[in-house]
């Protein structure tokens, strides 16, 4: 186990030194001179970037100083915002992020597999049906637009009833992460249930659910201890794809719910091209995802005998 | 045969009567089973013959309720557990039926187990179900019962998951499962066919022990007359979702009494062939069974039978007793069949057909 | 004779004379009794019979007729914008009132009419101009007049400041700042020398009535050169069936032109990089050995990229000249990211096949290579390679959408459905029109490929074929 742990951060490693290389490799395809690009440098920063990242130098000198920069965690300066580092922007915006992506895995993943396991047991009937048309719905509807018609139907709710349940926008208490945690988690919410849907009917025809049938056990235990254990370990094995997709359709909804999160901030920088944040937390938020999938691997490994032994 | 004595008074352990299951699919409703009868006694063996799609495994599960309704359904027929109609039932007298009177053990061990629970707690659970056993009294007693069904180092194996086992291991782990309430009668749906042929006498021998040892009667589903021969008292051979001969394993194997087993024995590799007077090579069955979404008028082995005769095409064969315990379904036997047919087919008749 | 009572007594009709007559029973074998169907023959059944896969094939087949024949029925310029009908609903009105053009406002005539006790309209509104009048109020040093979208409340913002007055006797005032056709509440507040004497406050409702002249709809073509038609006739406005947007553009129009951005994307973008996942996995597949090894290392490299952060990035390093609708660099790198998926299956799809008895087994019958490619392992992935396909098309779409709408994907002025929705979102609250319909093209393209792929994946599942 230590060493398979072992294996997949080294793993990790080299992966993050790829996306951080690719990275390089991109921004530096783009037409001239990040500095002299129509964005007001001043002199000061220009000549403090030149000097810290070799912007005269040669391709791979600048690369190697980007390595070891990158080695020391240091993220750079920000283009668009003087001495403003990096790494302050990432400390400061990304726990905003990650709150709102957490709660709103932590409903995807109950959702999933509540409403999965539920439609499973209803198969054909009235529920089963409802739930996977809106699941039809949700996995159609793109998150901006679930989104934006969530914060239509709050403002109009807010305003029939005349006082407000829950804010439409901004950040700040519990009662502002409600909705644009759940619109965020909608879509994979409805993409878990679907998969969890196939997996528990999957295990439903199997040999050893047949074999506790046989066994004359109470329905319920053959649902819990048997059925629902195995229908999850499919879902769990997607979690990665899955925080992948909400840390990336974070970045609509923090823009709509004007949430203060990386997300946001990584869209302005994208549209006023600040190279440095964009750089920077790219190769973070990889770094992030690669880190969740091993993290995933090993909860997965830690629930599903048959890897966690070998 | 010691059960032999106490028959009458009391009723059979299982008693099955004209059971007929059909099953609704996109192509139409498939008859699966048309009529099968047979009953077993109690520290009996029943072997239950027929290729594959004869309805064998669809019978025992209907008894056991573990077909699924819809799209499976019953539509005709009775089972008796010691007399009391068990079908759609989860208990009898008071007890489950499943798991506690009737133990199961199914063709491929390999994925019957649930693969992530440990054997013990797989043991442990039907203990605890039934028998309202503490946690640590069912994982002492399963560690007893792997131990009984010869599984090495009962107690460190107990604690392990399927796929750490061997297809022979699980495969006793099973019958460890199946047997830990002391059953009546365990059912065991074609136990050796996924394992190899070494391993499968050893589990054909564990369940002739625990037979032995316990008392319990089994009913063993299985295509393999070699398996039949080893372990059954009574055989049932079942063709097209019928039960078409049914008699004592020794009636079965000497008096065949239907085309359908004199076709399986001749395709039987055995090297008492030649005394039989069978042919000396394997006889295959030319043909294919019956589609049973229209399952034809007459005999369903009729398209395959050698000897076949023109009654057989639309008028379904009767069932004719040739010897107390040994029935068979077919035209051949019937009193007006004349000798001429009779004698084209080497059948075993009954000493004189009374009218 | 002990007879156990089965059926129906078969003894009970008498038999015929030929009963027990031998029969040929080689010949009375039985045939297969249903049709044998190829692969795709019964593949296509399935899908037939599957209502809702139809109904999406369908509205895949429309919406492929609306962005290719659309433009050429409905044929207005996408950027043309047309002022006098800014985000307009598809419902709302499209009357017109011709007016004489605008003159200056003769307040002399408003003196001699007999004083007003509240807040009234001067003439009747219209877009060309809002006429307000309203009584002097005692005690107040001057006016300041608002204009909102909501009813007027003390304890709400007024809207828009349109003026001030400093003095207590001016009572007019003439808006005509970029009305439209809906309703404005406007505000006049008396200013004490304490601040606004907020309890003081009339108000009015108005929706003004929409006016063109009689120059403007000539050129615009309402009238005709010579046309007489008197001031006050009610003349219609130019139709646009889905409404406009916030520039007066037509949304039917643009939906059509941005289908055709989307649609490109939606489906080129998965032919592409399934196309060369296919020739990628095959390769790999075939090769074998250490070629095999390094050729899925690097894909699993592919893979580990954050896929729309590189999408973005791929999009910055591509950039986009001046005139350029960035279409292709999207496609580029959408290609570019997205083909290892299809790579990594076709391989397996390719090993697993490889070491099926059957392939074996026309090894030993002589087959060549060639054969077995065409013969075996093209049909047999092919299934596989089309549903992936199916569903490729959405996460096209969506990515393409998600892009747009964050700004980075095609630029503007050329519409595709995620701009679109990025644009009409700013307007939500009060043209929700602008929003809907480009986000109903989206969903409902998905939802078609969707469940058009669901369909193909079950009537090309072999697994469940062999199970029935």
């Amino acid at each position: 186990m230590g060493r398979y742990v072992i294996k997949r951060l080294i793993q990790g490693v080299i992966t993050v030194w790829f996306i951080a290389t690719a990275t390089f490799w991109a921004m530096h395809q783009v037409p001239g001179d990040p500095l002299s690009n129509e964005k007001a440098v001043t002199p000061e920063i220009r000549a403090n970037l030149e000097a810290r990242y070799g912007l005269d130098q040669p391709p791979l000198t600048q690369y190697g100083i980007y390595l070891k920069n990158l080695l020391r965690g240091d993220f750079g300066i920000s283009f668009t915002q003087q001495n403003r580092e990096v790494n302050d922007i990432i400390r400061e915006h990304f726990p905003v992020s990650a709150t709102l992506g957490i709660l709103a895995i932590l409903f995807a993943a109950s959702g999933g597999v509540l409403w999965g396991a539920l439609t499973a047991l209803y198969r054909n009937r009235l529920p089963d049906v409802i739930i996977m048309f809106l699941v039809i719905l949700f996995i159609s509807v793109p998150s901006f637009v679930i989104a934006a018609l969530t914060q239509l139907l709050l403002v109009k709710t807010n305003d029939v009833l005349g006082f407000s349940i829950l804010p439409v926008a901004g950040w700040g208490t519990f009662t502002h992460m409600i909705a644009p945690a759940l619109v965020l988690g909608l879509g994979t919410m409805a993409y878990l249930t679907r998969l969890m849907r196939s997996s528990m009917l999957e295990v439903v025809n199997t040999d050893y659910v047949r074999t506790a049938k046989a066994k004359g056990l109470p329905a319920a235990r053959i649902f819990t201890k048997h059925q629902l254990r195995n229908a999850v370990l499919p879902v769990i094995t997607v979690l990665g794809p899955a925080i992948a997709a909400i840390t990336t359709g974070g970045f609509v909804v923090e823009l709509i719910f004007a949430i203060p999160g990386l997300g946001r901030y990584f869209v302005e920088a994208v549209q006023q091209l600040d190279y440095t944040v964009i750089m920077g937390t790219t190769v973070f938020y990889g770094a992030f995802l690669v880190f969740m999938v091993i993290v995933v691997d090993l909860v997965y490994g830690f629930i599903d005998p048959r890897v966690r032994v070998s | 045969m010691p059960a032999a004595t106490d028959r009458k008074p009391q009723p059979p352990l299982l008693d099955v009567r004209d059971l007929h299951v059909e099953f609704d699919t996109y192509g139409g409703v498939v008859k699966a089973v048309r009529g099968a009868s047979f009953s077993v006694e109690a520290g009996q063996t029943l072997a239950i013959v027929g290729e594959s799609g004869c309805g064998k495994s669809v019978t025992v599960q209907s008894i056991m309720g573990l077909i699924p309704m819809p799209p499976g359904r019953i539509t005709r027929g009775t089972a008796t557990l010691r007399g009391e109609h068990i079908l759609g039932q989860l208990e009898a007298g008071g007890r489950s039926i499943r798991g506690d009177q009737i133990g199961m053990i199914f063709q491929d061990p390999m994925t019957s187990l649930n693969p992530t629970m440990t054997i013990g707690d797989q043991i442990a659970e039907t203990l605890i179900v039934h028998r309202g056993q503490t946690k640590a009294d069912a994982t002492r007693r399963a560690i007893e019962l792997l131990d009984l069904a010869r599984i090495p180092e009962a107690a460190s194996r107990a604690r392990q998951y399927p796929f750490e086992f061997s297809g022979g291991m699980l495969q006793r782990a099973m019958i460890a499962t199946a047997i830990a309430c002391e059953p009546d009668l365990l059912i065991a749906d074609e136990p050796t066919t996924a394992l190899d042929v070494t391993i499968q006498a050893q589990v054909l021998d564990l369940m002739n022990d625990l037979k032995r040892e316990t008392g319990m009667a089994i009913i063993l589903i299985t295509h393999d007359l070699g398996v039949v021969a080893r372990m059954a008292d009574d055989v049932v051979v079942m063709y097209a979702g019928q039960v078409v001969e049914h008699g004592k394993v020794d009636n079965l194997f000497y008096h065949s009494a239907h085309p359908y087993t004199l076709g399986l024995r001749a395709a039987m590799p055995t090297n008492t062939r030649v005394e039989q007077g069978v042919a000396d090579r394997l006889q295959p069955i030319d043909g294919s069974p019956p589609d049973l979404f229209a399952p034809p008028r007459g005999c369903g082995y009729c398209a395959r039978c050698p000897y076949a005769v023109e009654v057989c095409l639309d008028r379904p064969p009767p069932v004719t007793t040739l010897e107390p315990g040994h029935e068979a379904r077919c035209w051949l036997h019937d009193e007006r069949a004349p000798a001429a047919a009779r004698d084209r087919a080497p059948l075993f008749y009954a000493a004189e057909p009374t009218a | 004779m002990a007879e156990i009572t089965l059926d129906q007594d078969p003894g009970a009709r008498p038999l015929g004379q030929s009963a027990f007559e031998p029969i040929h029973t080689q010949q009375q074998a039985q045939g297969l009794s249903r049709p044998s169907l190829s692969y795709w023959q019964d593949a296509w059944i399935r899908l037939k019979a599957n209502r809702r896969a139809i109904i999406s094939l369908w509205i895949v087949v429309a919406l492929l007729a609306f962005t290719l024949i659309g433009p050429l029925l409905w044929r207005i310029d996408p950027a043309a914008q047309d002022v006098d009908q800014v985000s307009q609903s598809p419902f709302a009105s499209r009357d017109a009132l011709l007016v004489a053009p605008l003159e200056p406002w003769d307040l002399r005539a408003l003196a001699l009419a007999p004083p007003v006790t509240d807040l009234t309209l001067a003439e009747p509104a219209t877009t060309q101009s809002v006429r307000l009048h309203w009584a002097q109020l005692p005690g107040v040093t001057g006016y300041r007049i608002y204009r909102n979208i909501f009813p007027a409340d003390p304890d709400r913002a007024l809207g828009l400041p349109l003026g001030e007055y400093l003095t207590p006797d001016r009572v007019t005032f003439e808006d005509r700042l970029d009305l439209k056709t809906q309703t404005y509440y406007y505000t006049v507040i008396g200013v004490t020398p304490q601040g606004l004497d907020r309890s003081r406050l009339q108000s009015l409702e108005v929706t003004p009535v929409r006016a063109i002249t009689r120059a403007e709809a000539q050129r615009k073509g309402l009238l005709a050169e010579g046309d007489d038609v008197p001031l006050g006739t009610t003349l219609k406005l130019k139709r646009h069936p889905l409404g406009t947007d916030y520039l007066g553009r037509d949304m039917l129009a643009r939906l059509m032109e941005g289908a055709r951005v989307s649609l490109f994307i939606g489906i080129c973008a998965p032919l592409l990089f399934v196309a060369f996942g296919v020739l990628y996995g095959a390769i790999a597949g075939f090769a074998g050995g250490v070629t095999d090894q390094i050729m899925m290392r690097v894909a699993d490299f592919v893979v580990a990229l954050p896929f729309l952060l590189f999408m973005i990035l791929f999009k910055i390093a591509f950039g986009i000249g001046p005139g350029e609708s960035g279409i292709m660099p999207m496609l580029i790198a959408l290609v570019l990211l997205s083909w290892p998926a299809t790579a990594r299956l076709v391989r397996g799809q390719i090993l697993q096949i490889r070491e099926e008895g059957y392939i074996s087994a026309a090894q030993l019958l002589g087959a060549r290579t060639n054969y077995l490619v065409l013969r075996h392992m093209i049909p047999n992935t092919m299934g596989v390679i089309l549903v992936t396909l199916t569903f490729a098309v959405p996460s096209a779409i969506f990515t393409e959408a998600f892009l747009s709408f964050i700004g980075m994907g095609v630029a503007p002025p050329t519409p595709s459905w995620g701009s679109m929705s990025n644009e009409g979102i700013k307007t939500m609250l009060s043209h929700p029109h602008e929003l809907i319909f480009p986000a109903l093209f989206i969903s409902v393209t998905v939802l078609a490929f969707n469940l058009l792929g669901d369909g193909l994946r079950d009537a090309l599942d072999a697994r469940m074929r062999s199970r029935e």
